[in-house]
């Protein structure tokens, strides 16, 4: 034991030694790691001084990207920074298509940050951010900190297992692990990849959250694949949606055509059922009037702004907020009072659908707002754009889609709803499953191509 | 081939081509080697035999290009003022000549949507010409992409008629032969793009068309056929 100890106190001096040098040599980042002594605050990051006003984006999703390329193209002298706490992108975009098979994980994992950045001349830093310095206009992260002229941040959602009658971390925490939503990280998405193929019968549990979560018809369309591998493979069982929602939240009739007409016995939709605890052991979960064994399940607990911006301070009240998003302008993004940091994608508070073509399309216009800022302009509001398909069939492949803008209020400063020119493409047919696939190659191709 | 139609395809070849040199959208139009529109078989296409109903496939001016031949059944817009892409710095606007045959009734576009570049392979196209309307376009006579629902009018330089696309598509230039009835395409603007969609299709391109060889001029003659016998899959959308 004692020698353990021993040499584990030599290897540690070891590193420690390493490390050291290593700092000599520039390289901060491992100094900090070990050596408590140096404020992990006061480490500049390993970037190149900027060469123009410095943009910093945290967050390396729809928004972050879209935002990084186009803010370089509106306006070339920004020195763009991408900080992204992953080092592989992996959509979430798309993500239910890989349950029954229609696309594999390349589809979705085959774009590299590296390239991106590459291709738009902006930098991707692969690191996490711990803190913010409004006042001196620094970002701490866990590996330096940066100076920054404008700051981005989309963090994307998190979320909210209070909402869902789940108070205990420990619950919390199985939860997640177990039975993970699979509308935020690509680890989630593997594990659901593997509870569906594996799926051997007996009753699949898909919840829908209330409130604005991200992507609406993402919980129906994700029933849909997995009861047309349920139904493929002629595997006794079934998916029972349990919505907390009185009616199918968007593409209702498309939905409920493709429940009705594709997955008869194989899908059951429960409206105003919302989860208000769950029982790991035991595998069941209860709503309001019933508990409900499960076999497999995907619970997707409510959706609130990223915790990061609570961590950071920039959260709304929840007068403004019931989802602890941000407390930011309605028509241009930045924090309350403070010109040089702006909230983007999910974790702002509108009613905007939380999906990447709402944010691909609000990233452009953001991009050139903070051009304009940059010159001291300031330009016209425009509504981002909700395009978005949704499966319903695998084989054959068979879409839905929607079309929406958004109405803006300039008497109360509000988003008032879609506007007048959204539509719903209802009528599931070859061309919109197949177009679902394009439409996330476009996507890809605006993210990380020139 | 006749002389006076050999002539025609010669005439512009010696103008130099060098892929990757910035041009700019205000020089309208770049020269490239000429190349006589043809059918499956080698014979000359004639325009009074185009159909109305659907897009024309052909290449150019590089073996890997998608371009669209549309018989619009009526005449283009007698030539416009149109604006590029607005983040391309070299500037926007150029001049869109109109159409060409016997009622200017002739237009041909690059086949990239402007958005988010989604183009025809062989195994698919998401972009085409929906002369009877469609779900997305409403409208007859437009061309529409699949992928977001981006809507061109042919008749006035592909302009952007609805969704997400900024930018018109770019407009390939046509010249008509009345003695013969043939088509000669002489030449693009907004080269720009086609370097962004190399890039991106690259993988598939080299697939599709061998190493390098998408870049190629398409030589003196290139293939011309319906979309529908070129690409297997056509969302209808």
């Amino acid at each position: 034991m004692e020698q353990n100890q021993d040499l584990s106190r030599r290897n540690f001096l070891k590193l420690s030694a390493a490390s050291g040098a290593l700092a000599v040599g520039g390289t901060t980042v491992s100094a900090s790691a070990f050596a408590k002594t140096v404020p992990s605050g006061k480490i500049k990051a390993a970037l190149p001084k900027a060469k123009g006003p410095r943009l910093v984006i945290v967050g390396g999703g729809t928004s972050g990207l879209t935002i990084a390329k186009y803010a370089k193209k509106e306006y070339p002298k920004f020195d763009v920074v991408v900080v992204e706490k992953r080092d592989m992108y992996s959509s979430c975009f798309s993500s239910n298509l890989w349950y029954s098979g229609v696309i594999n994980l390349e589809f979705l994992a085959d774009h590299s940050f590296l390239d991106a950045a590459r291709n738009n001349n902006y930098i991707y830093f692969n690191a996490t951010v711990t803190g913010l310095d409004r006042a001196a206009r620094k970002v701490v992260t866990s590996e330096g900190e940066i100076d920054y002229d404008f700051l981005v941040l989309a963090p994307g959602i998190s979320y909210d297992y209070e909402k869902i009658g789940v108070k205990d971390v420990g619950v919390m925490t199985a939860l997640r692990q177990t039975y993970p939503g699979g509308f935020i990280s690509p680890t989630e998405h593997v594990t659901i990849h593997r509870k569906v193929q594996e799926f051997e019968g007996g009753v699949f549990v898909q919840t829908v959250p209330s409130g604005n979560y991200r992507c609406l018809p993402g919980p129906y369309e994700r029933a849909c694949m997995i009861a047309s591998v349920i139904k493929k493979n002629k595997i006794k069982g079934k998916v029972l949606i349990l919505d907390a929602n009185p009616q199918i939240t968007i593409k209702q009739t498309g939905f409920h055509a493709a429940f009705d007409e594709l997955y008869k016995d194989i899908i059951e939709w429960m409206p105003s059922s919302a989860v208000t605890g769950v029982d790991v052991e035991k595998k069941t979960i209860h709503t309001e009037f019933d508990t409900i064994p499960f076999d497999e399940a995907a619970i997707y607990a409510n959706v609130r702004g990223s915790t990061l911006i609570e961590h950071l301070g920039l959260m709304a009240p929840s007068t403004k907020s019931n989802q602890k998003e941000a407390d930011i302008d309605t028509r241009f993004y930045n924090f309350v009072g403070d010109p040089h940091v702006y909230v983007t994608g999910d974790s702002r508070p509108h009613p905007y659908s939380k999906s990447a073509n709402t944010s691909n399309t609000e990233g452009k216009y953001i991009a050139k707002v903070l051009a304009a800022r940059a010159q001291g302009k300031e330009i016209a509001w425009v509504s981002p754009r909700t395009v978005c398909y949704s499966m319903v069939d695998a084989d054959p492949l068979e879409g839905i889609s929607v079309d929406a803008g958004y109405d803006y209020d300039p008497a109360k400063d509000i988003i008032t709803g879609f506007s007048k020119d959204t539509k719903t493409f209802e009528a599931r047919d070859e061309a919109k499953g197949k177009a679902t696939l394009e439409w996330a190659r476009g996507i890809y191709r605006d993210m990380f191509d020139a | 081939m006749d002389r006076r139609r050999f002539i025609g395809i010669c005439a512009g070849s010696l103008a130099a081509f060098t892929l990757g040199t910035q041009r700019t959208w205000a020089e309208d139009f770049r020269d490239f080697p000429r190349a006589l529109l043809i059918d499956a078989n080698g014979v000359p296409i004639r325009a009074s035999d185009l159909s109305t109903e659907e897009a024309y496939l052909f290449h150019y001016p590089h073996k890997g290009l998608p371009c669209f031949l549309i018989n619009l059944g009526k005449s283009a817009a007698a030539g416009l003022t149109l604006s590029g892409d607005p983040l391309n710095e070299n500037g926007s606007s150029y001049r869109w000549p109109g159409g060409v045959g016997k009622s200017s009734n002739l237009v041909a576009y690059v086949a990239i949507c402007t958005h988010q570049l989604s183009a025809p392979s062989k195994e698919a196209s998401y972009m085409r010409y929906a002369a009877n309307g469609s779900e997305l376009a409403g409208d007859t006579g437009k061309i529409v992409c699949c992928a977001h629902g981006s809507v061109f009018d042919p008749v006035n330089g592909a302009k952007p008629a609805f969704g997400p696309a900024t930018y018109p598509l770019l407009p390939i230039r046509l010249e008509h032969y009345p003695e013969d009835d043939s088509l000669i395409a002489t030449g693009m603007a907004g080269h720009q793009l086609i370097e962004q969609y190399f890039k991106s299709y690259k993988r598939d391109l080299i697939k599709e068309f061998g190493p390098g060889t998408y870049r190629e001029n398409v030589g003196i003659n290139t293939v011309t056929q319906l979309l529908s016998q070129y690409s297997e899959s056509i969302p209808a959308c």
